[in-house]
């Protein structure tokens, strides 16, 4: 037991210092790295600390928004309840809701100018809610001290700024995972090496698909997150031109390796393809092929998640005797596609005004206090605070031990900065390529057409934004 | 004096008076809470407009936009298709089961419940998932079909041609409202009618013809006009079970306006795209009316 | 001739109980599958039988959210469902007879608007109706999810009882007349009691529709403990991490109780001989 304990403890601290390599600059992280060999005790002191800031402010009712699901509510209800007693005056309406509601909501509320104090922020709207003006700049905090972001790593913060301002705190880290059947694996004796090739790749899915029947389960519905993968690996890093309006590239050329892989699936069968689809609920870990399945062809040896969603999926596939391995998704130049991201981020809305301190003072409370993320345990992903990673790392399941060593190990050695945050428009068009996979799946088209279809739309709807 | 109050009291009791009077609620209802959210979305509709930035007005570009969108003119066709199959389908099924249901046995109660459940449960998370389920190549809908010697499971859900009619058949399962009107309905027709037809020596078969379907066919006109409307405004279905898919095949009209209001942040759009769909509504509903005094009897009992 | 009527009967209950049977399948599978462990129900499927009967999927669905039970959520469910159907019923039944009975100017323009609050889609009305409620003062309050309701704003009900109204044969205000009656006092005592059927349909219908209505309560109520079910309910499922579908099921099936309990209480007043009304051919 201790020895594991040590082992995580150690894997923690080095995250510190590879998180810090997917920036595009380092030097403003080492610095940070120094403190991370210490331990649990001093982070601790962190937390006191904080309180000990908060203690002076006055009252104030924060409105605090979020998603998630019934675990989340419970653990950041008790966190905020935690801060209500080291703080007295201080009280929250927790507003939870689901996922589409809740982004219905929050733009009801930003045209009512009523937006709540604090805001979880996802990283596909970042860009239009700073781009209106709706969220507070945090940056003045910072240099004042009140938030303290010292043991956050640059890449993050990068990742919560637009123009060099810091708008959002990330609440957690999060990587693009492939998840698949380890035990199906073994039996086949087929190894999944880490940072596969779209080759490899394609050639895993062949003999399974060759000795089982069972089928590989490619992004669906989900351009939005494997469309720009393939693309960082084309030196597009970002496929929109917000200010040209415009797509961010010369030609459609980028975007056919995308819709290769689905031709390539569709072709020689390996894919499952969209009537299996049209029964499953997008995107739900539960019906995920990879564990919901009548037959092998509607069974699928992968499928691509996000590190967060690995504890869940082991958990439906624990009902099958399925174990589950974690590895990177497929392509051509895995480091230059790899990226960390932040899960979420926690922003203090314009519309805080006169609780715009008292606001950011608990972003800061969720984001350094070890007695907060002990109650949080990591479940928006793996802390953004290196020292808070470390100390409650020994309290976390061992799924989420391993994928935290997924990302430290694997994923931060190997990876580039995040793409910037998508401007107005940008679903549109992701929509718009979910369509076109669908005719590449039904061999109505092929990938260079596609492409060129995606790349003329995308202009289209670009120039009317 | 007392005069006085006499005509206020004789002019509070004209028909005019009293009816604007009763239809006072409604009046103040529409003025307070209804006109000015309309107004608002009518002007929304000339702007260019996504919900964080105010909107800054444009003209009749979005109404012009519409024209050349393909996916438009898809979403149109589509809602056309369900609401004309659909609606009809919903009524004669309701009015079939509410003229079994309408005799009175010791399993009234029960069987009502039965045919009424499946309109109780709405459009939630779980009808989505269970529809979904029954319509699956592995779904209970394949097993019955092959079960009368269907080679291959058909895969409803996955299929341009057939997806739509999974919603038309959610849509008809859910009869129970429509039902429930004609059961209040049939339950107004006087019994003496029947006695008297009974005398004249008509059999069941012909009282229905004579007596039930004419004084029916206000009630029919009614929800006619209702699910009409309803079946135009459908979102749910759609929205929670296939988003559109395949293929666009199932984009309803509301659907592809939600999309476009809340995720693509054209909201401006969005809204002409309503007041589209208010103009296509109201024209079939007046052509409804206009049809009205050929088949619907108005006349007292 | 006896004989002939009783098979004509055992037909007639087979028949319907079969296709009553086909009719609320989908609603037995959900029910059982609220009762199988969370993490089968999908890989289970196809089976309408739990393996083992559990009652977790309540215990967690019943925790609620964020410290608030699904009591709570229930019981402002309730609320709000009764607090709006009493005032939509009511108020639609005076309006309705106000259509009915009666010719005035601006009657038709009226009855149209009416008709025409129908047919806007109501998703493009939720940023306006937020700004004007905003304006109000509503916000955060249940005021917008039951004070419009008091005004007849749903033209479906209106449209529903002055259909049935206009059924009640116009004799019956004549009599009362000659009695003495006000225009008002004809809709007290004549139409009124008459009425009823139609406004226990509406009552159920009203009910049902407040009941699952989650747009008002999502963009008008800000604090969890204000929460209507409807809205608890959706969160259990969450794509962006998991979800908990047993207890979803299971808060779903409790959810459809209050709407079966009224349905069954009031449907009798449906079934009724028709004696009741009271009628004159």
């Amino acid at each position: 037991m201790k020895k594991r304990l040590l082992a995580t403890l150690l894997c923690a601290a080095m995250a510190v210092t590879t998180l810090a390599g997917c920036g595009s600059d380092n030097s403003g992280a080492s610095g940070n790295t120094a403190d991370s060999g210490q331990t649990a005790q001093q982070s601790t002191d962190t937390g006191n600390g904080g309180q000990a800031a908060a203690n002076a402010s006055t009252e104030a009712n924060l409105v605090f928004a979020w998603w998630g699901n019934q675990t989340r509510q419970e653990r950041t209800e008790a966190a905020i309840d935690l801060y209500s007693q080291q703080n007295p005056g201080v009280t929250f309406d927790a507003q939870p809701a689901a996922w589409d509601d809740y982004w219905s909501k929050l733009a009801t509320s930003a045209a009512g100018n009523s937006l709540p104090d604090l805001i979880q922020m996802d990283y596909s709207y970042l860009e239009q809610y700073v781009a209106s003006g709706l969220l507070a700049d945090l940056t003045p905090y910072v240099d004042n001290g009140t938030l303290d972001v010292s043991n956050v790593p640059k890449s993050l913060l990068e990742a919560g700024s637009v123009d060099g301002k810091l708008y959002a705190i990330a609440a957690g880290v999060n990587a693009p995972s492939l998840l698949y059947n380890k035990t199906l694996m073994t039996e086949l004796g087929i190894e999944v090496p880490d940072n596969m090739t779209i080759a490899q790749f394609e050639d895993i899915c062949k003999q399974v698909y060759e000795k089982k029947g069972i089928k590989t389960d490619l992004p669906y519905g989900a351009s939005d997150n494997y469309l720009p993968y393939l693309a960082r690996a084309n030196d597009v890093t970002a496929l929109f031109n917000k200010d040209e309006k415009k797509m961010n590239m010369s030609d459609s050329t980028p975007l056919v390796d995308y819709f290769q892989v689905y031709q390539d699936g569709a072709e020689q069968g390996w894919v499952i393809g969209t009537d299996i689809h049209a029964e499953l609920q997008n995107n739900s870990v539960e019906q995920s092929p990879l564990v919901f399945y009548s037959s092998e062809a509607s069974q699928a040896w992968c499928a691509f998640f996000w590190s967060n969603q690995m504890e869940a999926m082991q958990k439906v596939a624990d009902e099958k005797g399925i174990e589950i391995g974690i590895t990177t998704w497929p392509s051509k130049d895995p480091k230059k596609s790899n990226f960390l991201k932040p899960s979420q981020f926690f922003s203090v809305s314009r519309d805080a005004g006169a609780n715009e301190e008292a606001a950011v003072k608990v972003v800061d409370f969720l984001t350094n206090s070890v007695d907060a993320n002990n109650i949080l345990l990591g479940e928006r992903g793996v802390p953004a605070s290196s020292v808070v990673a470390d100390a409650i790392s020994p309290l976390v399941s061992e799924t989420t031990q391993e994928v935290t060593r997924f990302i430290n190990d694997v994923v931060s050695p190997n990876c580039s900065a995040i793409s910037p945050a998508i401007p107005d428009g940008a679903n549109e068009v992701y929509d718009e390529s979910n369509k076109l996979v669908d005719k590449v799946l039904n061999k109505e088209i092929d990938a260079k057409t596609a492409a060129q279809n995606l790349f003329d739309k995308g202009n289209e709807i670009m120039a009317s934004k | 004096m007392g005069k006085k109050k006499q005509t206020l009291h004789h002019i509070l009791n004209t028909e005019s008076a009293a009816g604007v009077i009763c239809t006072l609620p409604f009046t103040i209802g529409f003025l307070l809470f209804m006109i000015v959210p309309m107004g608002i979305s009518l002007y929304y509709s000339f702007c260019d407009y996504n919900i964080l930035t105010p909107p800054v007005f444009s003209g009749l570009k979005n109404f012009q936009k519409m024209i050349h969108e393909e996916v438009f003119w898809t979403s149109v066709k589509v809602t056309f298709k369900f609401a004309f199959i659909s609606v009809p389908l919903r009524l004669v099924f309701a009015l079939i089961v509410a003229l079994l249901l309408f005799r009175s046995t010791k399993m009234t109660g029960i069987y009502r419940a039965m045919y009424y459940l499946p309109s109780m449960i709405g459009g939630s998370v779980a009808v989505a998932i269970l529809w979904k389920r029954l319509f699956a190549l592995d779904g209970v809908v394949n097993k019955i079909f092959m079960a009368f010697g269907m080679k291959e499971p058909i895969s409803w859900l996955g299929n341009t041609k057939t997806a739509i009619w999974t919603l038309i058949i959610l849509a008809v399962w859910q009869f129970g409202s429509s039902m429930l009107i004609f059961l209040s309905a049939l339950k107004q027709i006087p019994v003496s009618l029947y006695e008297a037809a009974e005398i004249d020596g008509a059999n069941k078969w012909q009282q229905f013809w004579k007596v039930t379907l004419p004084l029916l066919t206000s009630t029919i006109f009614f929800n006619l006009v209702m699910q009409m409307i309803n079946g135009f405004l459908a979102f749910t279905q759609s929205q929670i079970i296939t988003q559109g898919k395949p293929a666009d095949s199932t984009l309803f009209y509301t659907v592809y306006m939600y999309q476009q209001s809340f995720q693509f942040g054209n909201t401006g759009y969005g809204a002409a795209l309503a007041w589209v769909m208010l103009a296509i509504i109201a024209l079939i509903t007046w052509l409804l009316f206009a049809t009205k005094k050929l088949w619907v009897y108005e006349g007292g009992f | 001739m006896h004989k002939k009527r009783k098979i004509g009967n055992i037909i007639y209950h087979v028949l319907v109980l079969a296709f009553g049977l086909v009719m609320i399948y989908p609603l037995v599978w959900m029910v059982m599958s609220s009762f199988k462990e969370t993490t089968t129900i999908f890989t289970t499927a196809t089976k309408l039988i739990p393996d083992k009967f559990v009652l977790s999927n309540y215990s967690t669905g019943w925790k609620g959210f964020a410290k608030t039970s699904f009591a709570v959520f229930f019981k402002n469910s309730l609320f709000i469902s009764i607090a709006a159907t009493i005032g939509t019923v009511l108020s639609s039944a005076i309006v309705a007879y106000g259509f009915s009975r009666c010719r005035f100017k601006g009657r038709g323009l009226l009855f149209a608007a009416m008709l025409a609050t129908m047919m806007l889609p109501a998703q493009v009305l939720m940023i306006p109706q937020y700004l004007w409620y905003q304006k109000l003062g509503w916000v955060n309050t249940y005021f917008p999810l039951i004070v419009p309701y008091w005004f007849a704003i749903q033209g479906f009900f209106v449209y529903l009882m002055k259909n049935f109204i206009d059924g009640i044969p116009r004799e019956l205000d004549e009599a009362a007349k000659i009695d003495g009656c006000s225009y008002y006092t004809i809709f007290t005592r004549v139409i009124f009691p008459l009425v009823k059927p139609a406004m226990i349909t509406g009552l159920i219908f009203s009910f049902m529709w407040r009941w699952d209505d989650y747009l008002g309560p999502l963009l008008y109520v800000n604090s969890t403990n204000m929460y209507p079910s409807s809205l608890a309910l959706k969160m259990f499922a969450d794509p962006s991490s998991s979800s908990d579908y047993g207890a979803m099921f299971a808060m779903a099936t409790i959810s459809i109780l209050p709407a079966m309990i009224i349905f069954f209480t009031l449907q009798r007043y449906l079934v009724e001989g028709i004696s009741t009304s009271g009628l004159k051919g």
